[in-house]
């Protein structure tokens, strides 16, 4: 009898960390869809009954009523596994392969009130405090960062291009986990040991795209049908230096600053991404560069709604590019 | 019973007036049993006769040293006579009298070319029966306004009441049209011509109500004119110069026929477009009332673009298409029954199909038709791009270009471009700046007279016109 997989401690675990409104919970609903469409077996499942009640209701939401999820108001704590194929462990002697257990990588997110950690500019529901000391949900959040070993930070540039607000998040929660890590004597190589996936989130928004193609950073996969404009992750990196030129407090370029002071090089990788992705006609099943935004603003008291199909952008790729890492640095099951 | 010799010496008086030019005089010395009257007649400017008299006895000729050479002497300055005896009348009356016989022979002797008339009665009452029956040697005309639609401003012209040769008694029918006039009211003023200008010769004036009159002119005698059909008439005491002075430099309503579109947004609060469309009305209403006939009115409904294909979005309505002020008044009431259109998702709520009804508007319009056009649109959503921007505003289904639309309309010959947005001017969109170019007011505080006069579908302030219109339509 196999155990069940998502009770299974898993391999590793990804913390998901952002700005409030960043867009943690779109992500992760659109992770679902996106694991949904892909060929291979890669699935996401609820940890408690708890996470995977969040994960139904954010997705359907998403899929059916077009709403977009709203942003909590409240801590909340929520674990998913992210479960992939089954490996084979290869034969020894000439015996046949036989089918190891599945990869399997934890995803936390501690989907907090904005302001947790930020300096108050903009509290989005909780109160703010000038550092991340003493308030028991930001000591949940570090807890969350210290056990896991990969991060997916979320940077909106939209957001920051209104509020500027995105170095205030990471600072403190960046300077207390290093604190930590250097007291628990692994700050080895004086980086943190996290492998941190930077996602520019709202890359379908045409302020976004419009800068990536100004810098030439567009390309198009060749298999796709859609022919929906990409930006590699080796190019995302530029992207992200692009957008923070036009923050509004003009501190996001200390995000960047910040990101290689406490990351390791080969740790960071960036990816442009977009959870609801470019609106296709349905007709013409293409990309339209005079038509493509795939969000209706809502009424002055509703939400803004999704206009077509979802093609999210490289939500599942940090994280398997994460799980791959991980896994080739303490290798458990492994990550396909 | 008929008298002989007062109808042949009538008809002489009379000949001798018609012939009168106007710088010269003509003398009736007329010498009767109690001394001498002479009766000097003349026209004046309009070329009316006039005429005064003065008179001598004969103890005022001859004093008390009798009659001398002396007497002579007064007797024909008395005549005041010029050299030419061509305008003298000499007019005898029957007497025995010697001195009276005695005076004639000297006039006669002074004039030799002068007609002498016998009368019985003294010629006073003739002479003034000869003047008051003098036919018109000048036309008479009634100074009128004519709204010259291609000029651009009202300008005075002349009517004729009476043609030359006209006589007392002769009556004439004119229509016109009365305009709001001021304090004096308006003037009926009656001139001659004279080379290029003219010449007044009566001017009378009354408050009338602003509308059309049939009025009835005649000629009372020359330089008199009565008009009926209008309320009494009293003098004016204004000279001629005041009276043009007074003519205003634009006319009451537009400048002609105007082609009015208005284009009203109908989707929104139903409170919103409500007021949209009571706006519409009065602006309508407005130019209805400038320009009457002239104005033909087109109406347009819009909404906002659906971006659901399983929800068909509402069209732009061409409710109605140069037609009078009243029929697209009834279809403004249609749409008011209506109410607000399109609510809620899939209709983008914040931009409205503005590009697809610019795009009937150039369509229909066609740049041929020379008519004068005024595009007022009545909304507060901006439009949708042409194509995905940084507005963030989806691109319109159809890919109209609001720009290249409007820039479309501007080319167009006398199209003027106005617009009542819901937000004030300082918080409206870019695109209204664009689509009220002439004038843009905002919906909670709109004057509506003040914005059609900037639209020229009314004159901006109440126009006075000194005199009445000639009614067009006749």
């Amino acid at each position: 009898m196999q155990p069940d997989p998502s009770r299974e401690r898993p391999d590793h675990n990804i913390a998901m960390w952002g700005a409030p409104g960043s867009g943690k919970t779109t992500l992760l609903a659109a992770l679902f869809i996106a694991l949904t469409k892909r060929d291979d077996d890669w699935k996401i499942i609820g940890s408690d009954p708890a996470s995977s009640d969040y994960l139904i209701e954010k997705t359907n939401a998403l899929l059916r009523g077009k709403l977009f999820p709203e942003a909590s108001m409240a801590l909340e704590r929520y674990h998913w596994t992210l479960i992939g194929p089954a490996v084979r462990k290869p034969g020894f002697w000439g015996r046949k392969a036989k089918p190891g257990p599945p990869a399997r990588i934890g995803i936390g997110m501690i989907d907090a009130p904005g302001g947790l950690f930020g300096t108050g500019r903009r509290p989005a529901g909780g109160p703010s405090a000038p550092d991340g000391s003493g308030d028991p949900r930001r000591q949940e959040l570090l807890d969350n960062l210290e056990q896991s070993r990969g991060i997916v930070f979320l940077y909106d540039p939209i957001r920051e291009f209104t509020f500027g607000d995105a170095f205030d998040h990471m600072h403190a929660p960046l300077t207390r986990l290093a604190e930590r890590m250097l007291a628990a004597g692994e700050f080895a190589d004086g980086k943190l040991p996290h492998h941190i996936a930077v996602c520019v989130t709202k890359f379908d928004d045409p302020r976004v795209l419009e800068t990536a193609e100004r810098r030439r950073l567009l390309s198009v996969d060749i298999d796709d049908p859609y022919r929906l404009p990409r930006v590699t992750s080796e190019d995302a990196r530029e992207l992200f230096h692009e957008l923070c030129q036009v923050s509004a407090s003009g501190n996001a370029d200390m995000v960047l600053k910040s990101l290689d002071q406490f990351f390791h090089p080969d740790r960071i990788r960036f990816f442009a991404t977009s959870s609801i992705g470019f609106y296709v006609d349905r007709r013409t099943k293409r990309f339209d560069w005079d038509d493509f935004q795939n969000m209706v603003p809502g009424e002055a008291d509703e939400d803004s709604r999704i206009r077509g199909r979802l093609h999210p952008i490289n939500v599942v790729e940090p994280m398997l590019w994460l799980g791959q890492r991980l896994a080739a640095i303490r290798p458990a099951t492994g990550v396909s | 019973m008929p008298e002989p010799d007062r109808d042949l010496n009538r008809k002489a008086i009379a000949q001798a007036l018609a012939d009168l030019a106007d710088t010269d005089r003509l003398t009736l010395v007329e010498v009767a049993a109690d001394g001498v009257v002479t009766f000097l007649l003349h026209r004046d400017d309009n070329g009316r006769p006039h005429g005064r008299s003065w008179s001598a006895t004969w103890p005022d000729l001859a004093g008390e040293r009798g009659w001398d050479a002396r007497t002579r002497e007064a007797v024909l300055r008395t005549a005041r006579a010029s050299s030419s005896s061509a305008d003298v009348i000499l007019v005898a009356a029957s007497s025995a009298d010697p001195r009276a016989e005695q005076a004639l022979a000297w006039l006669r002797a002074a004039h030799p070319a002068a007609q002498v008339l016998r009368t019985e009665a003294p010629i006073a009452a003739l002479i003034r029966e000869v003047i008051a029956d003098d036919p018109l040697t000048r036309s008479y005309e009634l100074v009128v306004v004519l709204a010259d639609s291609a000029a651009g401003r009202p300008r005075l012209t002349s009517r004729q009441l009476f043609p030359l040769g006209s006589r007392p008694g002769a009556r004439t029918r004119v229509a016109l049209r009365c305009e709001a006039a001021g304090a004096h009211g308006t003037a009926f003023a009656v001139v001659t011509w004279q080379g290029p200008k003219p010449r007044l010769l009566s001017v009378q004036s009354a408050p009338v109500a602003p509308g059309r009159y049939e009025v009835t002119a005649e000629l009372v005698r020359p330089g008199r004119v009565r008009f009926t059909g209008l309320p009494a008439l009293s003098p004016d005491p204004r000279d001629w110069d005041q009276l043009v002075a007074a003519l205003p430099d634009r006319p009451a309503g537009g400048a002609g026929p105007t082609h009015l579109v208005c284009a009203v947004e109908v989707c929104g609060a139903d409170d919103q477009v409500a007021e949209r469309l009571s706006r519409a009305r009065q602006m309508i209403s407005s130019a209805s009332g400038g320009l009457g006939d002239l104005l033909r009115v087109s109406l347009l409904a819009y909404a906002a673009h659906s971006y659901d294909l399983s929800a068909p979005e509402f069209p732009v309505r061409v409710a109605a298409w140069e037609t009078g002020a009243g029929e697209a008044l009834n279809a403004l009431g249609a749409l008011e029954e209506q109410g607000a259109v399109a609510r809620g998702y899939p209709y983008h709520p914040h931009a409205a199909q503005l590009e697809d009804m610019l795009a009937v508007v150039v369509e229909r319009l066609g740049r041929a038709d020379p008519t004068p056009a005024v595009i007022l649109t009545v909304g507060g959503r901006p439009p949708h791009p042409a194509r995905t921007d940084q507005s963030r505003i989806l691109p319109c289904p159809h890919r109209h270009d609001w720009r290249k639309l409007i820039t479309a309309l501007g080319q167009r010959q006398s199209t003027v471009l106005g617009a009542i947005c819901d937000q004030p001017a300082d918080q409206a969109h870019q695109a209204w700046h664009r689509i009220g170019a002439a004038a843009l007011a905002h919906l909670e505080a709109v004057d509506v007279r003040g914005l059609a006069a900037d639209l020229g579908l009314v004159a901006p302030s109440p126009v006075h016109f000194p005199f009445p219109l000639l009614d067009e339509t006749e």
